[in-house]
Order: C-alpha cells, then structure tokens, then sequence
C-alpha cells in the first residue's frame, strides 16, 4: 500500500479529516521528479492555526516561483492524527503530494513563539528524523528556522541546524542555493553549514562555543570556526516586496480566515515592553496603490468577503485615511468586510473612525493603554493622557460603537497594587460613559496578559514578576471586574511561564525543551493542554532553576544568551531607553526625530535613495 | 420571490480528498469559488449579505459522489454552459460540474423536496462479496432492522427502497427525505462491515 492509501484509512478515524488532505484552491503542486529540490514548510501547531500564516506563504509563493525548487507544507498533527500515525506507525507527511518529511532536501519551520518548541520536537520525531541537530547525517534533510522567536535562537540550538534572523525573503533562496551547490559537490555536511554560517544574518549554533561563568550566567558565546561571525546581523528588506494575493484557500475553517494585506513593517513608537517593536525595525510602507490593487487581486484570487489589514499600528500607517477612504470607495459594494486592527488612541480621527465603521458594521472597537496610570504609561513609553482616552471613549460610543475592548498588561516593572486596581478604574469610568450615551447595551472587555520582559527591548534586564505577585493581581482583577459589570479575558499565567522561560533562556535549555517533550510537554500554547508538570520535572531532571532564567535581575554587564545576535538596534540604545524609563521619562514617536537607535547605521547603505520608497527613519 | 432573479441549478461530483470535506466547509467553499468565478451574484439582503445559494442533502465525510446538487441565483442571465466553465476554472481539483440549468424561481428548496438518494458501494479486495451478498440477503429477510442514534431507536428496513448487484458491486437507494432518511454505512455496520473495507459513491439524488 502506499503512504497515500494508508493515509486516506487513517483519515475515517479523525477529526476534521480536511486538515490533512491539501488540495486547495491556489495550491502549488510539482511533480516531484521535475524539480532538483523539494522544500517541507512547516508550521509546528494544527493546520487550523498555521494556514493563515502570512510569513509561509510568502515563502511559499517565493520557493515555488523557482523552477527548480518545489516548497510544499506540513503542519503538526491534532493528538488523534498523531496516535493514528504512531499506532500505524506512519511518518508525517506534506500536504501537497504526502511525501513524508524525511524525503525532503530542506525543512523550513516557522517559529512564532516560544510554546511551539515541544511541538518541533514532536514533528522531527513523526517525521523520523533525528531531533539533535548533531546527530543528522547526509541523507537527513537540512532543518532550518525563522520567525520571530529567533531573535532568541539558543534555547532551539540543540534542534536547528541554520537559523534566519530576520526577514526571511531574500535569503530563503539563498539557503536553497548553498543547499543545491553543496549536494551537487557531494561533501561531508560540515561544509554545508560553514557554507551556511557565511551568509549574512544566518546563524549556525553548532559552530559557536558557549562558556559559562561560575554562578550559572554566560561567560561567552564564541564562533570556532572562521566562517561564523561573531555578531549575526539580522536581515531585512530595503523595499516591501509585492504584497502576495494568490493565496491558498483552506477547505476548511480557520482562525483569521480572511484576505491578509501587510501596509507597514516595523513600529516607531517605541514602547519599551514591545519586543515586535524593537526587532520589526525601521519601519517601511507600501503606498496607497499597492495596497488597493493588493486587495483587487487577492479577492478575485481566493474569493474571500474579509480582508485583514495587518500593521503593528495601522493608525501610524502615514496614509491611514486615504487608504480608508479608498478601500471604501472601492469595495463599497463588493460585499467586502474591511478588519483594520492595531489602532493606537490619539492618533486616528473622528473621520477615520466612521470610515472604519462603515467597513467593519457591527464589529466591536479594541484599544491598548497597556497600564492604567501616567505613571506606568510613562514607564512603559506609551505616554497617553486619561483625559483623551476617556474623551476617545466617548467619541467611540457616540458613533455608535457597543462593545469596547481594552488590553492591559500586568506584572510591568515598577508596577503596584494601585497601577493594578487603577486598570478596574479606568474601566469603570469607560463603562459610566458608555451607559450615560448607549444605555445598558454597552459591553467593556478587559483582555489582561502578563508581562515577560523580552530579549532585545529595554526591559531585558528586568526579572519578571512572580507567580504568586500575578495570581494576586489576577485575583483582584477578577473580582473587580465582576463588581464592576466589566467582562476579562486572561491569558493563563502557567502558560506565559513557559513562554518566560524559553523567551529568556540559554543553550542549556536544549535540554530541557528535549526533557519536557519526552515527559509529555506538546501544544504548550493550548491552555487545555498545557502540561506544566512535565516542564518542572524536566528542570528538575536537567538540574536547572527555572527562576535563575526569569525572577532574576540580570546584572547590565552580563552577556545575555542573545547578545551575539543583533537585530540592528544597539544596546546602548536599550540601555539609555532603560535609564529614560527609570526617570519616567518619555521619547516621541521617532519619525519625528532620531534617538539613534542603531537601525541607521546598520542599514543606512541599502536604504533605497527613490523618495517614494518610504522608510519611518528621519 | 419575486426579488429571486435568475435560479440555477448545478449538479456536481465530489471526489479524491475533496470527499473529507463536510457540508459546511463545502458551503463555504462555494461561496467563495462563485465570488472568484466573477458571475453576477445574487447576494442576501441583511447586515453581512452572503452568496445565495442552497446544497441537498449532506453527503456523509468519506463518501465521494458523482450527482451533488446545487442551487444559486444570479442577477443578471448568463448562458449555462459559460457559468459552467467559469465555475470549474474558479474550483479546487475533486470538486467538478457536471451541468448546468436555469430552473423557476417557485421550485421548492432541494434540500426539502430530496426524496431518495442511490449509493454504489465497492468493496476491497480482501473482502469476500459473495458472503457479504449473502448476508445482506439473510438480513434484509428479517422483520425490521434497527439501529441506535442518539440514543434513538430507527428501524432502516422501510427506508431500504431498493438493491442490486452489478458484478462486485452494491447499489442501495435509500430514503433520504427531511423525514426519514438511512446511511448506506448504517446498514453495512449491520454486517460488521467497517468504512475500512469499502468505499461508497453517491450516484444519484432523486426529488419529488
């Protein structure tokens, strides 16, 4: 029987059989002898989840515009899927000609976030493919990775033979060349990856060693190969490419199912918690044209009737109204529902807030203060007067809106008991006037998240608050709330723990990421699945203090298990933000003027000189 | 309806791994392979307006078909065979369609005129057919043949209409109205055959 036929059994046995067949409309399918290399893209959660990946399908398109390269997906296994796979004892496979994973040249997997470790681990294992990186040899596929976690590439070092730091467009192919070029030489896989290291803002783990100091903190991180260099710098795309529009079309429903058009990259606000950020940096812009025409084509390619447009701060976008005003005009009778999530307080009109609901009928209105008092928006750099949010709120209510989200964090540095009760506060005086305007169909949502102080931002020395400090803050909130007539939604702190310690951790946490999978640890972001035992077990095991790594104050000479990668922004620029935050003192938006932050002086050369090409630097 | 301009009907089949997709997702399918096909749609009225259109009777996950119907409206006329081939250029490899006809706008829905509907069963090599022929014959000779679903008693037998054999092959037409309706695979369980052992196609819908 073929994997195919053995498959197509196993399918009458699970949920949502859809997931795992492929076959939809704008999907890419090579024969698979007309190619010289075959490419697995691999989101590691459900289908459901990855489809909508904007990042992968870029490379998809990117990978499959080649011809001598074909790129198809996998994505991880639901548990029934997987106990089929490994009852019958079947490799997982790709979606486009369920050819198993371990056939492939090159496995490119995306890494999101920290809670997709596990299941990376999970894949290579269904796949067959050895999961240290040092154990592979010439006949396993090359495993690299990219995505936004890789900003911290260590705690995956162990697993990733090749991380891309940064945006991948370019040197996606570049990999693939390398790749071809070193199976047409037929030597040993050392040189593919010294091959590898020399690329810019490829960083190859095995070639770096790692020393540690007495007390547990890092010594160094230091290449021991003269192809490695000692800082990788992050890649980026000088100009936004053309915004993709022939998107795969799932057969069956997932989350953001709808049309996705990127209008910006990058953020110059400068909120010191944000790691997106500080690592998206600079900020670029497509224009107004690109932007519609994307739209144009995308809908008459996937026949979607929703489109999400995707920013870090759409209101920041420079032509945010005249890209509303045209989509407006345009799609007005398409039938079309227009999504402009990431708005930002004080920096969008009465004018826009009436295009977007005209765009968006019946959708609720979301906004981010992050803390409840000037003091800690200070402290944050997301200065915000109360008095213009609430007199927002207000204008929000008039024009009708009902239901208004506001996402708060806590457990910020510097944060008390009075920040946290301010938030209860703040929306109660938000509920009173949308009752005074809209009567008591007015809803307020608080959508609470912990705070964990990222690599690369200002607060990354700080340690994060403790278990028992945020189950108390939650507590009050979930109290208040009830008294309030304010509806919450929280994150679960025990998964912002392991996303803490993965975000935050060495190369020794290779171990026990690997510790943890095999303790039962997979799905870490599904709060159902969650498996916090099999992670303090696998400390345990490893011997390693889970607290070293996020309840510590890490001291500012300290190498930090990421210093040897840099996403442009110098650490004297983090340093001096960290002091700024100390004084509770602010920077401005820094389009308006340059703070320095290192991004200039990395990538001032390839800065394109055409003035419509616009880039947020001064 | 009077506001229902043009009416259509498609018949279409189902197969390879398009048979994994349920009812629902094929609705949404649809809905957005007739927005890429750019025919002039007829759109509900209301505050999020959708593709106007109506599916029969749900085929069961699993089951491939070469006789699914549709129905769906257009604002203006277009000639049938043009809105078959934009519809087929506009769709995901295993959905096709087969015809097209404008039918009257005051055709009850398909979904509430579906009487009976014709299964072609194939079995796998290792499964011994004559014996299955043979127990199907001893089975059906009984009073009645009831099955649990949901915790509810149905007796399949008075919806078995009818049953022959071509070579290796089983046709069952079976009851399939709103009010009473049997799965070829319900039967076949009384068998102890399992969804392992064969395949099953759906060849035909028939409407009052």
């Amino acid at each position: 029987m073929t994997l195919q036929t053995e498959l197509e059994s196993l399918l009458y046995r699970v949920e949502k059989p859809g997931r795992y067949v492929g076959g939809e409309f704008n999907q890419v399918m090579k024969p698979w002898g007309s190619v010289e290399t075959h490419v697995a893209l691999v989101f590691p959660d459900i289908y459901d989840i990855g489809q909508s990946n904007l990042g992968l399908a870029i490379l998809y398109d990117i990978l499959n515009r080649q011809p001598d390269i074909l790129a198809e997906r996998a994505y991880a296994p639901w548990i029934d899927m997987e106990t089929q796979l490994r009852e019958h004892n079947l490799p997982l496979f790709s979606l486009e000609s369920k050819t198993p994973l371990s056939e492939f040249d090159i496995l490119g997997i995306t890494l999101p976030y920290e809670q997709i470790y596990t299941n990376v681990l999970n894949i290579l294992d269904l796949a067959g493919i050895p999961l240290l990186s040092n154990q592979r040899g010439a006949t396993d596929p090359l495993i690299i990775a990219g995505g936004q976690a890789c900003y911290n590439p260590e705690p995956m070092a162990d697993f990733i033979d090749a991380f891309a730091i940064g945006e991948g467009e370019e040197v996606i192919l570049e990999i693939t060349h390398i790749y071809q070029a070193w199976k047409r030489s037929g030597t040993a896989r050392e040189d593919l990856l010294a091959a590898l290291a020399k690329v810019p803002g490829v960083y190859v783990p095995s070639l770096y060693t790692v020393s540690y100091n007495p007390d547990g903190t890092l010594q160094a991180v230091i290449p021991h190969s003269n192809h490695a260099s000692s800082l990788v710098v992050k890649r980026i795309m000088p100009k936004l490419p053309q915004p993709l529009t022939h998107f795969i079309v799932p057969n069956v429903q997932t989350v953001h199912d709808r049309l996705s058009v990127e209008i910006m990259r990058g953020c110059t606000r400068g909120c010191r918690f944000c790691h997106a950020g500080m690592v998206n940096r600079p900020v670029r812009e497509r224009s107004v044209e690109e932007i519609i025409t994307a739209i144009k084509e995308g809908l008459a390619a996937t026949g979607h009737d929703e489109v999400g447009i995707l920013s870090l701060s759409s209101s920041d976008y420079t032509q945010i109204l005249p890209l509303t005003q045209k989509i407006y005009r345009e799609f007005k009778d398409a039938q079309v529902r227009v999504s402009l999530p990431s708005l930002r307080i004080a920096s969008f009109s009465v004018e826009l807030m009436d295009e977007l609901k005209e765009l968006s009928p019946g959708g609720g209105f979301t906004i981010a203060p992050e803390a409840a008092t000037e003091r800690l928006r200070a402290v944050i750099n997301k200065p915000l007067d109360e008095d213009v949010l609430l007199e927002t709120a207000r204008t929000i209510f008039e024009h009708g809106w009902l239901n208004l989200k506001m996402y708060f964090m806590i457990g910020l540095p510097t944060e008390t008991m009075e920040d946290v009760q301010a938030i209860l506060e703040l929306g109660s005086k938000v509920y009173k006037i949308g009752r005074s305007i809209a009567g008591h169909r007015v809803h307020i949502h608080l959508g609470i998240s912990t705070f964990i102080p990222k690599a690369h931002t200002p607060f990354q020395w700080y340690p994060m608050d403790t278990p028992e400090n945020i189950q108390t803050k939650m507590d009050l909130l979930k109290r208040g709330a009830r008294q309030a007539h304010l509806k919450m939604t929280y994150n679960l702190p025990e998964v912002s723990q392991v996303e803490s310690w993965l975000s935050r951790g060495d190369r020794r946490l290779g171990a026990v990421i690997l510790q943890a999978w095999r303790n039962g640890a997979k799905f870490d972001a599904w709060s159902e699945l969650l498996n916090l035992q099999a992670w303090q077990n696998a400390f345990a095991r490893v011997g390693l203090e889970s607290d070293f790594y996020t309840l510590r104050q890490r001291s500012l000479d300290e190498v930090l298990p990421w210093d040897h990668i840099s996403t442009g922004v110098s650490k004297h620029f983090l340093l001096t933000d960290l002091r700024l935050s100390q004084a509770e003192r602010t920077r401005e938006d820094c389009r308006n003027r340059c703070y320095n932050c290192g991004i200039l002086d990395c990538f001032e050369s390839i800065r394109p000189a055409q003035e419509e090409v616009y880039w947020g630097c001064p | 309806m009077s506001e229902s301009k043009f009416r259509y009907r498609a018949v279409f089949s189902k197969n390879g791994d398009m048979r994994f997709i349920g009812h629902l997702d094929l609705q949404q399918l649809f809905e957005r392979a007739l927005r890429r096909s750019a025919l002039p749609l007829r759109y509900s009225q209301g505050f999020s307006p959708k593709v106007r259109l109506n599916l029969a009777g749900a085929l069961p996950l699993g089951f491939t078909s070469t006789a699914e119907m549709m129905d769906f409206w257009l604002e203006q006329p277009v000639e049938p065979p043009l809105i078959q081939e934009q519809l087929n250029a506009a769709l995901p490899t295993g959905i096709r369609i087969i015809s097209v006809t404008e039918v009257p706008n005051d055709l009850p829905s398909l979904q509430a005129s579906l009487k009976s509907a014709e299964y072609e069963v194939s079995f796998k090599a290792e499964i011994d057919v004559s014996a299955v022929n043979a127990n199907l014959e001893d089975l059906l000779n009984k009073p009645n043949l009831i099955v649990t679903r949901r915790n509810k008693q149905v007796d399949l037998k008075p919806l078995v209409e009818a049953l022959h054999w071509e070579e290796d092959k089983l046709y069952l037409r079976l009851s399939s109205s709103p009010e009473a309706s049997a799965r070829p695979d319900e039967l076949l369980a009384l068998l102890d055959l399992t969804t392992e052992q064969y395949d099953i196609q759906r060849i035909g819908l028939y409407y009052s």
